[in-house]
């Protein structure tokens, strides 16, 4: 359903900013484009979208060549930005109204399907208020619903979650499964990994306009690790002494600000266990010991060998 | 062409209200203000000032009114909801021809307030139908090419730095203010020093109004009315395909 081959995107001929890109969606299928800012996941979604052009490559939407048939794949796609794209002069029910004309609708049909939106996003009480009055949720939410008023094949969604509070996010995330339940293929960027976990059937992680990583989120575990096992000391100058006890484990660094030294955990608690015993015979009070998720700092760390973009 | 009703609607709604104490107020203000002023410094001949006057404060209302245009197509075509737009299955000129539509009926409602502001003062519609008809279309034709040339600054501005918008239409103040006071709109020519003549009479300002006062008249030279169409249309085309080029251009 999406499909990019070999996209390279230069700006005024110098900053690259893709490079070589090629990833591929199935359709009805839910794929995160997973980096951080400056990576190269705007610029994506713009080539796809029909917004830029790519510089080398070929990308497909839907069958279409973003290139040669921009038209077609504007019938076939929806996108959100960042920051929600309607206008703040009007109500969210004029908004709806809106863009269901602009997609051919009749103003009558236009109505209904405006009306059938609200209540399926869960806006009637705000419908009828100026877009300024929204909370960042309801905003998000109008902005999507306003990419829906013709079920599109196709739906990018650009950071769709960022700047939200836990509730919002979580409704989010429902929506998405929701529409590719509904056979919709979704493109979401995030910076966030338990995110890009959570919905995606499959990621890729992009760097410096670079794939460094794609596959399921499983795979990427897999590669990375399944989690970190992070030792704090009640005194921070005990930090070398706990780093030189554990160095031989894979990915094994002190993090100064955070008074944390942590190492790579493959197995688990089988991992914790045995850092535990090598900094318990160091005579060094503990403050913390646990397992966690790997940040996404520490899957680019693994993938690119910087942690800093 | 359901996408330009929407957005035409859209402008009409939103915009015509900020926009219309201006388009109204504007140019009756500078009628009243030229007129009082200038009147009795003014020779004109045979002809009344406020009759003399009117054509140039139509042409500046327009030009005016263009500037409005730049901040406005910066605005629109970098915003989040333009930027939409250009991923909708619509037309990729639709916002634009939006915007020329907008700015031609806010074209007529300033020429309507300065009709009226004319009349209060004494200027009159001298000629018949036919010329009251080829006085407006010839101002909207001007309307429309200087609207075409500043929805293409605001874009090209817009796509080179958001910062500097703001600052755009203050910059195009300048010419504006040049091709209008040195033009026979304000004053014949004879008023001018010698070495100016050249300008003054044949820059478009000069060409436009002094066709405007003989179709308001009743009484227009070929040779004037070919003048001015030749400015407009030719205005119009070269404004027209940049202004197109512009909507067109993807990064």
């Amino acid at each position: 359903m999406i499909e990019l081959d070999g996209v390279s995107k230069t700006f005024d001929g110098t900053i690259l900013a893709l490079q070589d890109v090629s990833f591929s969606v199935a359709t009805g299928s839910v794929c995160a484009l997973l980096g951080h800012n400056g990576a190269g996941k705007t610029t994506a979604i713009n080539i796809l979208s029909t917004l830029m052009r790519p510089s080398y490559g070929r990308a497909f939407v839907a069958g279409y060549d973003v290139v040669q048939e921009p038209a077609k794949v504007r019938e076939s796609i929806a996108v959100t930005g960042q920051v929600a794209a309607i206008d703040w002069q009007l109500t969210g029910r004029e908004n709806l109204v809106m863009f269901s004309r602009l997609h051919g609708m009749r103003r009558k049909d236009a109505n209904d399907r405006a009306e059938a939106l609200i209540q399926q996003f869960d806006l009637a009480d705000a419908a009828d208020r100026g877009m300024v009055t929204y909370s960042g949720g309801m905003r998000r939410r109008i902005d999507i619903a306003a990419a829906l008023v013709v079920p599109p094949k196709v739906l990018f969604l650009d950071e769709p979650t960022t700047g939200l509070d836990p509730l919002s996010r979580r409704g989010v995330w429902d929506l998405v499964s929701s529409l590719a339940a509904d056979g919709v293929t979704v493109l979401l960027t995030t910076q966030y990994l338990e995110e890009a976990d959570v919905l995606s059937d499959s990621i890729v992680v992009m760097d410096h306009g670079r794939v460094v990583a794609n596959g399921t989120s499983n795979d990427l575990k897999r590669r990375i690790g399944i989690s970190y096992c992070t030792v704090s000391p009640v005194n921070p100058a005990d930090l070398p002494k706990i780093l030189a006890a554990v160095a031989d484990f894979e990915d094994a660094q002190a993090d100064e600000v955070a008074n944390t030294v942590s190492v790579l955990a493959p197995n688990g608690v089988a991992t914790l266990s045995e850092v535990f015993r090598r900094v318990d015979r160091l005579d060094v009070e503990l403050e913390d010991i646990s397992l966690r998720k790997p940040s996404l700092d520490e899957v680019f760390l693994h993938l690119t060998g910087s942690v800093t973009p | 062409m359901n996408s330009v009703a929407v957005l035409t609607e859209r402008m009409v709604r939103n915009t015509l209200r900020n926009d219309l104490p201006f388009a109204v107020l504007a140019p009756a203000g500078n009628f009243v203000i030229f007129n009082l002023a200038l009147r009795n410094v003014i020779d004109t001949g045979g002809i009344g000032y406020p009759q003399y006057l009117l054509p140039v404060i139509i042409v500046q209302v327009t030009l005016i009114g263009a500037l409005t245009t730049v901040d406005r197509a910066a605005r629109d075509h970098q915003s989040e909801l333009g930027i939409r737009l250009r991923t909708l299955p619509i037309s990729l000129l639709a916002p634009l021809t939006a915007r020329m539509l907008y700015c031609l009926i806010r074209g007529i409602i300033a020429l309507l307030a300065t009709i009226a502001a004319g009349y209060a003062f004494g200027f009159r519609m001298l000629g018949g139908f036919g010329h009251l008809i080829a006085f407006i279309l010839l101002v909207l034709t001007l309307t429309l090419a200087l609207s075409l040339a500043a929805d293409a600054t605001g874009v090209r501005v817009s796509s080179a730095s958001i910062g500097m918008t703001g600052g755009s239409s203050q910059i195009l103040l300048v010419p504006q203010m040049i091709l209008v006071m040195l033009s026979t709109g304000m004053a014949p020519v004879e008023s001018f020093p010698e070495w100016l003549h050249g300008f003054v009479r044949y820059q478009p300002v000069s060409q436009v109004t002094d066709t405007l006062r003989g179709l308001a008249v009743g009484n227009v030279a070929v040779g004037s009315l070919a003048s001015s169409l030749a400015w407009c249309l030719g205005l119009l085309v070269l404004f027209g395909a940049v202004a197109v080029r512009m909507q067109r251009r993807t990064q």
